[in-house]
């Protein structure tokens, strides 16, 4: 049996879109005492999910991941070039790497590409800490909890600059809660290569379309396929069952033959 | 918040393919809580064979004494529970007929809608009335990138006759759980997991043909058996709805394949359109 502090934890980690704090409040109400071990797993649930903050001074949000982390609990912003705790403490940051050029191209190239397909996201584009490579984050969120429903798209993008590969993941993460609780989770790994920034980010949006496009197919194939393999709308009889004449059957009379399965 | 509402609402942001081990979590933190969840939470149904009759029945809270549970089909417990025990919770007379008969009655629905899977329905005395369960379940396997999914129906009813015996109030519980995913070489996994709750309630007439007892009997099986029927025709449309057209927009909401700028584009151009007519 898990600890404690670990089934909170796992609760945080599983938190849906735009719900944490709802999901806070109910643990609170039933275990208060562990609310203060929840530190860590905050942590992992902002880099994760790619929580973005506002910075003092600054009108875009950054976000926040593995890939931005440094010593101490801080993260840094390439674009503002800060380092900063989740919003306090912000102070100047230059990161130390050799692809500074293209880091900076990169931004250029996605920020126009990230408005041309998402109505609303934030991106970051970081030189992770071994200097080996340049990571691509995008999140887009879209939250309607009067109308009980909630989503999250997030991209990682991973360049090899000496090779101009890049490897990826999309996750899109969909919750629907009015009378009820639906959860539609998805993920792809993706791979492509391109020789300049402009390249690459158009590598990704066609990556991405394909991918959009692929998911549209599959909800229509679980639709015509799993979904209708379950329960029918009608019987075969194209007539709804006539409970007068069958109500009055024992057991044991062979009706409809009967399956076991 | 109450702690147990608390527990309710974790459970429906959490994701509903975890629920079992959740609710375990859950039971872990609040002992105090395990009762009443148990009751009240829905999770996926599980089977047992019968011995006596060679069929299949399923297993809920309902049918149940410690870890045995009672088959419809032959109105024994599974593995034998103690004389005195059996004798509060086997059922007899009027609600064993009325039960016999239901299960009679939703297997045949089973089989015209289900094509396959196991049903079941378990009735119990109330002081005044009676209530029950119907419950359905179905897997469909092809597997990979053909997609797999499973169904469970849950409908808890109660039912109390009005004075006379001309009619009866049906209240109506019921609770889809319904699991889907696939894996396939564009798409690495699509999982689509949850449930939906609806409740209804009707007065409905119950035959009286010179008043005899098997007639009420059989109309409240025919009464039973329509609202079930109606119920899950409803939630199905609703779950084709909210899996595949709710889901399915809020990922077109998040992004468009279509750049927005020529989305745009076209939106003033139809508008134009749309004045240049009006003129």
């Amino acid at each position: 049996m898990a600890s404690k502090s670990a089934t909170v934890s796992s609760f945080v980690q599983s938190a849906p879109p735009g719900e944490l704090s709802n999901v806070v409040e109910d643990i609170k109400a039933l275990a208060p005492d562990e609310v203060r071990s929840l530190e860590p797993a905050f942590k992992k649930y902002n880099e994760e999910q790619y929580s973005t903050v506002k910075l003092p001074g600054s009108s875009e949000a950054v976000l926040i991941s593995a890939y931005n982390t440094l010593n101490g609990g801080r993260y840094f912003d390439s674009i503002s070039q800060k380092s900063f705790e989740t919003a306090s403490n912000a102070q100047s940051h230059t990161p130390d790497t050799r692809h500074a050029d293209i880091v900076r191209s990169l931004l250029k190239s996605f920020s126009a590409a990230a408005t041309e397909h998402f109505p609303s996201s934030r991106f970051g584009v970081f030189p992770t800490d071994s200097d080996s490579s340049i990571a691509i984050l995008l999140v887009a969120n879209k939250y309607s909890p009067q109308n009980f429903w909630n989503g999250r798209w997030r991209s990682t993008y991973l360049l090899d600059p000496t090779n101009n590969s890049v490897t990826g993941t999309i996750k899109v993460d969909v919750h629907y809660y009015e009378d009820g609780n639906v959860r539609m989770s998805t993920n792809k790994k993706v791979e492509m290569s391109g020789s300049s920034p402009d390249e690459i980010v158009r590598e990704i949006a066609k990556a991405e379309n394909k991918f959009q496009e692929a998911l549209n197919r599959a909800f229509s194939t679980l639709a015509e396929g799993s979904f209708k393999g379950l329960r029918r709308q009608l019987p075969v009889t194209r007539q709804r069952v006539e409970w007068e004449k069958i109500a009055g059957y024992r057991l044991g009379q062979d009706i409809g033959g009967g399956r076991s399965k | 918040m109450d702690p147990f509402d608390a527990a309710l609402d974790l459970l429906r942001r959490l994701p509903p393919s975890s629920t079992q081990q959740n609710l375990n979590g859950i039971i872990a933190l609040r002992p105090d809580l395990e009762e009443d969840l148990l009751s009240s939470v829905d999770v996926a149904l599980t089977s047992k064979r019968c011995t006596k009759t060679g069929r299949d029945f399923l297993c809920c809270d309902y049918n149940r004494d410690d870890s045995s549970y009672r088959s419809p089909w032959s109105n024994e417990f599974e593995p034998p529970i103690e004389a005195e025990a059996a004798a509060d919770l086997i059922p007899g007379g009027r609600i064993r007929r009325m039960e016999e008969s239901l299960n009679a009655g939703v297997d045949v629905y089973r089989e015209l809608y289900y094509e396959g899977g196991i049903s079941s329905a378990y009735l119990w005395a109330l002081e005044e009335g009676f209530a029950g369960v119907v419950l359905f379940k179905k897997t469909s396997s092809a597997g990979g990138s053909a997609g797999k999914g499973g169904w469970d129906s849950i409908h808890v009813l109660e039912v109390s006759e009005a004075a006379g015996k001309r009619s009866a109030h049906y209240k109506l519980t019921s609770t889809v759980i319904l699991d889907l995913g696939l894996s396939s070489s564009t798409v690495d996994s699509l999982e689509l997991a949850g449930n939906l709750t609806r409740q209804t309630e009707s007065d409905l007439g119950l035959t009286h043909s010179g008043s005899r007892e098997s007639d009420i009997e059989q109309s409240h099986v025919v009464n039973i058996g329509r609202m079930v029927e109606d119920m899950e025709t409803r939630m199905r449309n609703l779950l084709q709805e909210v899996y595949f057209g709710k889901a399915k927009d809020v990922v077109g909401d998040l992004r468009s394949i279509q750049p927005l700028s020529e989305v745009g584009r076209e939106r003033d151009a139809h508008k134009e359109v749309i004045s240049k007519m009006g003129r």
